[in-house]
């Protein structure tokens, strides 16, 4: 087996809650903090600890904005993170592909 | 990484995007203020002197947008209640989804105004709504949790079986004109629908469930 793709796989990614929190966001414009954390079942803590490492890297925006007087926080995908995730995808697809019977 | 790993990554990666593409707001209350309005239109309508076909859809139509702005009322309320966008993706899908069907919907009454039939031949306009609606449902239902599509199933079945058995004629005429009274149908299949569904979601609803 080639170990080539597996080595390439983004590590900030890689790491199951911020993979999930980059899957949900490619799939939306924007997301809300709650949303996102009612969706994933994460704590606030922890959402709040990926998403900082996300946007240390480039990958996620966030946007803080008040709606009807309450503070709304939205994060989304930056340019740089959706080509990462797709680089992400097309890695595994790569590992999947080796491995198919021809 | 195990190819199947990366093959188990990529169904998780999948269904969190699908995930994140679906409405979420809770339907139990809306579906419940749905069934009242609708069931109470049943009632008024039947009291009021509205048996004409051009009063017919009139009526209707009042209900129709009572259900729908206290819809949007609720489901803004929701949204603000959780600190979320009102107008989210999944929200525009839902409703660029609903529009199609009750665009034809909002036709099909006008011509029934238009051609303003006897009163005994207005009940044809329940099961054309009750088809139209159920489409529309079951075309939000791809992004929404599954329950809806069945919902909209429901409507497509019922409005098949009122097409077949009064449009078919075998229901005796006679006693479908003083049952099947057209407000008493609307009433019944719309308002007591939603309200019935609403029931059910109400016992079976769960907001925010983790995946």
């Amino acid at each position: 087996m080639n170990p080539e793709p597996f080595l390439q796989l983004d590590r900030v990614i890689h790491e199951k809650g911020r993979l999930a929190i980059m899957s949900m966001l490619a799939a939306s414009p924007a997301l809300s903090f709650t949303e996102l954390r009612d969706a994933l079942g994460m704590t606030d803590g922890n959402l709040t600890t990926h998403i900082r490492t996300l946007q240390e890297e480039g990958f996620v925006a966030v946007s803080k904005s008040f709606a009807n007087k309450r503070p709304l926080t939205t994060c989304s995908l930056t340019a740089g993170g959706r080509k990462a995730f797709a680089s992400y995808i097309d890695l595994l697809e790569q590992i999947v592909r080796q491995h198919k019977p021809r | 990484m195990e190819p199947n790993q990366a093959a188990e990554h990529l169904q998780t990666i999948r269904t969190l995007m699908e995930r994140s593409a679906v409405y979420r707001r809770a339907l139990a209350p809306i579906m419940i203020y749905c069934g009242g309005v609708g069931l109470a239109g049943g009632v008024v309508g039947d009291w009021l002197p509205l048996h004409l076909a051009r009063g017919f859809v009139l009526f209707w139509a009042v209900v129709a947008v009572t259900g729908l702005t206290g819809s949007f009322l609720l489901v803004r309320r929701q949204a603000l209640k959780d600190s979320e966008p009102f107008w989210s993706p999944p929200t525009r899908r839902v409703a660029r989804a609903l529009i199609p069907g009750m665009a034809v919907g909002t036709l099909a009454g006008l011509l029934l105004a238009w051609v303003s039939p006897a009163w005994n031949e207005c009940w044809l306009i329940v099961p054309i709504w009750c088809l139209l609606y159920g489409l529309a449902l079951h075309a939000a239902g791809f992004f929404t949790p599954k329950g809806l599509q069945r919902f909209g199933w429901l409507f497509l079945i019922t409005g098949g079986l009122l097409l077949v058995g009064l449009g078919g004629q075998f229901v005796n005429p006679v006693v479908a004109a003083q049952v099947f009274q057209p407000h008493w149908l609307m009433g019944g299949v719309f308002g007591g629908g939603h309200l019935a569904y609403g029931i059910y979601l109400y016992f079976t609803e769960k907001r925010g469930q983790p995946l």
